[in-house]
């Protein structure tokens, strides 16, 4: 287990300031944040590299303060992988290994071991990379700390790896803390996502948690929710609308239904926020387009033009400028970003122009 | 614009000749005028061949000393922040800024036969002025503020990633010193060695006062030229001129192998 508990560390004019979160024993933890926003140097807090001014880390349960690199058995694969230059790749992987064969074995499941003829310098970014992983695991460490370990890998074999270091740590129960920058990767790994800026944390928890229910409006954007909106929160004096059946419970729960007006947009949602101003945050995945209004339960319903057609391989994002104004009444139109996979948009034939509705349900407006 | 680039070219190519022609010629003049005659010198004149091996021994044993004590105080300075680390610094710079013969007669206060240290080792048998130990003293008081600097840029160039790497993978802050550090910055130690050696064979002033006899060789030339003038001097000072490539051969030597090996990786 990863404990760290009002963590202080200075770096020259840097600082981490009060970090706390913890990744539970065996489980794999996600650092999300911009360039910066001291990342790698919480994990060399974490491994003892950099004295903490304050606070705690705990590993396994037991307090670190005092506690050398050597003896917190946690393995620290930096982006750039640090290889030894003077060593070959065997002894790399070796170097701090307690039983050669397993090295040896983990190197092979990493492919790493198919290396071990190369010298150092001439290795590609990738391959110091599997080399710098499988010399981590090495040594059987309780605890590993990965600082984009996968970045300079190939599409193809970044599954393979990432996949492998979950299986070892898996099997090892080894609990895991990666810094990361691909928010599909934290959301395929990890168990325990932290977010960190400028030193603190912003918001930790599930990653599902983070990308759904972002804590402010600076953490949806940055986790790359397209579709944020600053207005008004106002409590709907009907309080049981038709848009909230099936979530009595919700609102059993001191929810509130909610109507949500920002620019010429009317959203409807429920939630907890207080009356005043506030942001709406939804998923430009959990928009849908159509040609026609639909039909469904979806109570978010606008009429637009589409302004714009994104194709990234199998997704496609369709910006449609929508307006919820009243009839006879120009309100500005505001754009709705939706992600749409490629073929559906190719079935609606999307393009600049093309006149389509776009909804979302009233659960998929967060309010922050 | 292209016409002022040529002419600025031309201009600073011009100055870098004639700079360099005032630091080559002297030492190609020497060489040219005495150093057929110092080698034969060397299987003829017995107190030239004892003054180069006084010179070879003490300036090793200098660097040996500098090696001993500079290397970890570099490393403190280099990767240890500590209150004070400044002025530290500093104060192992001021040899290079005092005049030669300055830090001979501040040496000689501190280790003379009138002053404490001196004074005692010289009850214990040890005797440092005009001895080979005066010489030792001189040439390490001259030469080590050098390798201190040098081994600092070298130790500067390992990144500390490297140790911390070694540290999470079990080795104590010493281990991994000898395992990664060490190879790693070795090229540079050498360096820093070798320059600290080569400053020690160059010194005159500060030891023609701690030890004037027995006389290494920058000594042996200068006396020569007091006692029997310019041509007795030439043979000796062209000898020493020529000790002067080896180093610089050597340095030349670790430098190509340090860009191969960068261009490698």
């Amino acid at each position: 287990m990863i404990e760290v508990e009002g963590l202080n560390a200075r770096v020259g004019e840097f600082e981490l300031r009060d970090v706390s979160f913890a990744v539970p024993d065996g489980k794999y933890g996600v650092v999300i944040g911009a360039a910066g926003s001291g990342k790698t140097t919480l994990l060399e807090t974490i491994a003892g590299i950099i004295p903490l001014t304050s606070g705690a880390v705990r590993l396994s349960g037991s307090d670190m303060a005092g506690v050398s690199p050597e003896r917190r058995n946690a393995g620290i694969v930096y982006q750039h992988g640090y290889l030894f230059p003077h060593l070959s790749v065997q002894d790399n992987v070796r170097y701090g290994a307690i039983d050669v064969a397993y090295a040896d074995a983990v190197a092979a499941r990493l492919g790493a071991s198919e290396l071990y003829a190369r010298e150092v310098r001439g290795l590609s970014g990738g391959e110091r990379q599997l080399v710098a992983i499988a010399r981590a695991l090495a040594p059987q460490p309780r605890v590993l700390l990965l600082d984009e370990p996968f970045s300079a890998l190939d599409p193809r074999r970044r599954t393979l790896v990432r996949r492998a270091v979950r299986q070892i740590a898996h099997e090892r129960w080894i609990t895991v803390l990666q810094v990361t920058h691909d928010f599909t990767e934290a959301g395929l790994l990890g168990d325990v996502a932290i977010l960190i800026d400028q030193g603190r944390v912003l918001q930790h928890g599930p990653p599902e948690q983070l990308f759904r229910e972002p804590a402010s409006p600076y953490v949806a954007e940055f986790l790359g929710a397209e579709n944020v909106f600053a207005g008004e929160v106002r409590y709907l004096s009907d309080a049981a609308p038709d848009f909230l059946e099936g979530a009595e419970e919700l609102l059993a729960g001191g929810h509130h239904a909610i109507e949500f007006v920002s620019g010429g947009l009317t959203l409807y949602t429920v939630g907890d926020a207080p009356p005043g101003a506030g942001h709406a945050v939804i998923r430009a995945e959990e928009v849908l387009v159509s040609t026609a209004p639909m039909s469904s339960s979806a109570r978010n319903q606008f009429s637009g033009v589409v302004s714009e057609v994104a194709t990234t391989g199998a997704l496609t994002r369709v910006t449609v400028d929508v307006s919820s104004g009243a009839a006879g009444v120009i309100a500005p139109r505001v754009p709705i970003v939706a992600s749409l996979t490629t073929r559906s948009a190719q079935e609606l034939a999307l393009r600049e122009g093309s006149e389509v509705w776009a909804s979302f349900k009233a659960m998929a407006v967060h309010l922050c | 614009m292209r016409k002022a680039h040529r002419a600025a070219s031309v201009i600073a190519a011009f100055c870098g000749s004639i700079f360099l022609l005032f630091l080559v010629a002297p030492i190609a003049r020497l060489i040219g005028a005495g150093g057929v005659d110092g080698l034969r010198h060397l299987t003829t004149d017995g107190e030239l061949r004892n003054a180069l091996a006084l010179t070879a021994l003490t300036a090793t044993s200098a660097t040996a000393l500098a090696i001993l004590g500079g290397t970890p105080l570099a490393y403190l300075l280099e990767r240890r922040h500590f209150r004070g680390r400044a002025l530290v610094a500093a104060l192992i710079d001021l040899p290079l800024l005092v005049p030669h013969p300055v830090a001979g007669i501040a040496l000689l206060l501190v280790l003379g036969r009138q002053s404490l240290v001196g004074g005692t080792l010289l009850d214990l048998g040890i005797r440092v002025v005009g001895s080979p130990i005066g010489i030792v003293c001189a040439m390490l008081f001259v030469s080590a503020p050098l390798y201190v600097s040098a081994t600092r840029e070298a130790f500067a160039r390992v990144d500390t990633r490297y140790e911390a790497v070694a540290r999470s993978l079990g080795d104590p802050a010493w281990r991994a010193f000898r395992r990664v550090t060490l190879p790693l910055s070795a090229r540079g130690l050498i360096a820093a060695g070798v320059v600290a050696w080569a400053r020690a064979v160059s010194e005159f002033g500060a030891i023609v006062i701690l030890t004037y006899n027995p006389k290494v060789a920058s000594v042996l030339s200068y006396d020569r030229f007091t006692s029997f003038g310019l041509d007795e001097a030439l043979p000796v000072a062209a000898v020493l001129a020529l000790l002067a490539f080896v180093p610089l051969f050597a340095l030349r030597g670790l430098r190509a192998s340090r860009s191969g090996a960068m261009m490698l990786q």
